[in-house]
């Protein structure tokens, strides 16, 4: 039998970073509690499946989410990060999401300014009854994850790949 | 001991350095956003020995690193595992050029900290196994102050090798230690020729004297010393604190300064600990346990500062710790000059 | 453009009629042609007071030092330095009645070289837009244009912009001096150097360099006024505007904000939304 030719996956903002064989991204998941994570575990108890690679943190609101901890993510285990919130005019608080949205996309543009592909970090409006459109989101960020590669930007010490 | 006197022109000091940089592992001023910090270099191209002294951070972190890994930690239940203690990337055989001679002195009145009531054994290993070249500046900057205090600029023998700038293009090198002797009596400096020391003499004389006039800042320095140790409780610290905005910057470039603080990062029960700089001037230097603050007013840090560089240091060990460099005027967002807070405070 | 009259004036008039506890202005640095800024208590020093084109620092960072707070204080402040004052004010740092503001109608500061600063060459609003009492003619609103280093930053490929950040974060020294000098950054102690935190990082390592400029830009952004006291503090000479400037711009496309502190009580970017902010790269 031949052996397979496969072209070599990279780190994208890195290209002189080779991913080692059989590599699966780390994804980080910021959910909503109300409408995301309550989304998330219906898609669980309908045995529907999405990607493993996915790892949940539950906050309150996603405005809870302070670009802060999107830093922090990459900078540790992360390949890339989703975080998923309310539809906006369905905020468990009223108006969380819609600060929240604004910072999102500030944090995105600056990332991707300063050399993070912009598909790094992804974010969602997913609501309490649309179990299978977080598995679809789950795939497709696995996907986009897959195809960038590792990441390897500013790693903390502990968390450099070798 | 014969001091190995060398003179050169220009091309010969050029391949001088071309000949150390060749097979020692060397560290030179390299430009980076309009400042010129020093970093391990393999050609004369990417890094200028003569770099201007306003614009160039000092040796001290090749010495006390800005941040040091002290270990790597893992807690188990079988006890805690501790490793890389003793990686010390700074400990291998290296020279150093284009220190400046205020550099090179600072290191000696650091010497005295790090050999007191604990042997700092990381900073021995670095001071033994490091060379320091230095030239001597033709022309003060505006700021510093070194030739009025303490310490014999002339004659100063803490760099290994001096050079000099003599009269029509000569170039003089000159040993200073045993260390530098047994330099530049290797092939470094076959493109120069030998000279003997009262030939050089003169002219090295006149470049010092030279220097020595263009100096806009001179101070009494036993009068300032012997003033500022009676006048702890002065109001004037107030005064000359107001603009301070207590960032860190002079602490962090000042040669001899040698504060550090410890961190740890860490996660669940694995970590990695560092030492890095710190600064005395910082609000909240030294916090304690519980909250209190040793100093939690300006001016009371101010003083420290000052007191520390001319009075607390040359108490215990006999050295002023300031060396008249003026980087932290240079450095400070708002341009405080420790020579005219001194000079203000003692009235 | 020289006011240096007309403050010293000024504050005179306040210590004699004893409006005010300590005068916030600028001095000569006595030996060549750059200024400081100076505090003045006694009324004596009115004469060390300066203004021309080289008084460069944002006073307003003083505001927040042990020796104004609590106390009146005389101010001078420029068109960016008198919206970072009104941030300030609207985020309750301060007391409206305690200050006495002098505003500029500025024409540009140059920098040590003598050239016109950056900030200057692109201001939105030169003119102080709370005072007291306001010197000079009030030149009105300029056009905002995109600042030309991260145009041509974003012309780039990723990899090379990745290349570029990677040098500025490895040359941070972590002295934190950029947060000092910031007038908005008045946090007792900043979120990131909380020992206690699993998020802390005092280290001087290239990681700890981007997680701390990062994180201070983005608490920043929507506040920041482009003072470059910032760039100036900074002992490494990091181009720091690039990561404000960045984010001004996208809050300036998408979100058609005026900038930060022009209207008084109005707070910035982040605290407001609209209905139709954008959403496409939601999923």
């Amino acid at each position: 039998m031949e052996a397979e030719v496969k072209d070599q996956l990279v780190s994208i903002e890195k290209p002189e970073l080779v991913a080692p064989p059989n590599w699966e991204p780390v994804i980080m998941g910021i959910l909503c509690n109300w409408c995301s994570y309550a989304g998330s575990d219906l898609t669980g108890t309908s045995r529907i499946q999405y990607p493993p690679n996915i790892r949940i943190i539950r906050v309150p609101c996603s405005s809870r989410v302070d670009p802060w901890f999107l830093i922090k993510s990459l900078q540790t285990t992360a390949d890339g990060v989703l975080v998923s919130g309310c539809h906006p005019g369905d905020c468990h608080y009223i108006t969380g999401n819609y600060y929240a949205r604004r910072r999102f996309l500030v944090t995105k543009k600056l990332l991707n300014f300063v050399g993070f592909h912009e598909n790094r970090i992804q974010f969602s409006w997913v609501s309490a009854a649309e179990g299978p459109k977080f598995a679809k989101v789950v795939a497709k960020v696995t996907e986009d994850i897959k195809k960038l590669g590792p990441l390897h930007l500013y790693k903390k010490e502990n968390f450099e790949k070798k | 001991m014969n001091v190995e006197t060398f003179v050169t022109d220009k091309a010969g000091l050029q391949k001088f350095y071309e000949a150390i940089m060749a097979d020692r592992e060397t560290y030179a001023p390299v430009e980076k956003f309009g400042k010129f910090d020093f970093k391990r270099v393999t050609h004369l191209s990417e890094c200028d020995p003569e770099s201007p002294i306003a614009k160039t951070q000092s040796i001290k972190p090749l010495f006390f690193p800005r941040t040091a890994k002290v270990m790597k930690y893992v807690a188990t239940s079988a006890g805690t595992d501790v490793s890389e203690v003793d990686e010390d990337p700074l400990a291998v055989k290296r020279v150093i050029l284009g220190a400046k001679h205020c550099d090179a002195r600072a290191l000696q009145v650091l010497d005295k900290v790090y050999n007191w009531d604990y042997i700092d054994t990381d900073y021995q290993k670095r001071r033994e196994n490091t060379l320091i070249i230095s030239t001597r500046c033709d022309k003060a900057d505006a700021h510093c102050f070194c030739t009025s205090l303490d310490y014999d600029v002339e004659n100063l023998n803490a760099m290994d090798v001096l050079i000099v700038n003599g009269a029509d293009g000569k170039i003089f090198i000159k040993a200073k230690t045993e260390k530098g002797s047994a330099l530049l009596n290797t092939d470094v400096t076959r493109h120069a020729s030998r000279v003997t020391e009262t030939d050089a003499a003169p002219e090295l004389k006149k470049q010092y004297d030279a220097f020595a006039a263009s100096f806009r800042l001179k101070m009494d320095y036993k009068e300032v010393n012997a003033k500022l140790s009676k006048i702890f409780d002065t109001p004037e610290f107030e005064n000359v604190s107001g603009n301070c905005i207590s960032c860190n910057t002079c602490a962090f470039v000042c040669p001899t300064c040698h504060c550090f603080k410890i961190s740890d990062e860490k996660l669940k029960d694995t970590g990695v600990r560092y030492k890095s700089y710190d600064s005395c001037n910082n609000g909240y230097f030294t916090l304690m346990a519980g909250g209190h603050n040793p100093r939690p007013a300006k001016y009371r840090r101010w003083r420290q500062r000052a007191m520390h560089k001319f009075v607390y240091y040359k108490e215990r060990f006999g050295e002023n710790l300031c060396v008249g460099c003026g980087k932290c005027t240079m450095a400070c967002p708002v341009n405080i000059s420790i020579f005219e807070v001194v000079n203000q405070v003692t009235g | 453009m020289n006011y240096t009259k007309q403050i010293q004036d000024i504050a005179a008039k306040l210590f004699a009629e004893g409006k005010i506890d300590v005068f916030v202005g600028y001095r000569m640095n006595g030996f060549d042609d750059n200024q400081v800024p100076v505090l003045i208590t006694d009324p004596q020093d009115v004469s060390k007071l300066v203004f021309t084109d080289k008084s460069v620092f944002n006073l307003v960072n003083y505001l927040k030092t042990d020796h104004t707070r609590r106390k009146r204080v005389g101010l001078v402040v420029k068109g960016c330095d008198s919206r970072s004052l009104n941030l300030m004010l609207t985020e309750n740092q301060m007391k409206r009645e305690n200050l006495y503001v002098v505003g500029i109608c500025c024409e540009g500061v140059v920098d040590e070289a003598g050239q016109k600063m950056q900030n200057c060459v692109e201001c939105v609003v030169p003119d102080a837009v709370v005072s007291d009492e306001l010197l000079g003619t009030p030149a009105g609103r300029r056009p905002y244009k995109v600042n030309v280093d991260i145009a041509a930053l974003a012309e780039k490929p990723l990899t090379e912009r990745a290349t570029y950040f990677e040098e500025i974060f490895e040359n941070c020294i972590r002295c934190n001096a950029c947060r000092h000098s910031c007038p908005l950054c008045y946090c007792a102690k900043c979120c990131i150097d909380q020992e206690t935190s699993t998020l802390y990082n005092g280290a001087n390592t290239t990681s700890a360099a981007f997680h701390a400029l990062m994180t201070w830009s983005l608490h920043l952004a929507g506040r920041c006024v482009d003072c470059r006291n910032c760039e100036k503090a900074c002992p490494s000479h990091l181009p720091l505007h690039l990561l404000h400037k960045q984010n001004e711009s996208v809050i300036f496309e998408n979100f058609q904000e005026h900038m930060a502190g022009v209207i008084p009580e109005d707070r910035g970017a982040f605290y407001k939304y609209s209905l139709k902010d954008p959403d496409d790269f939601i999923m």
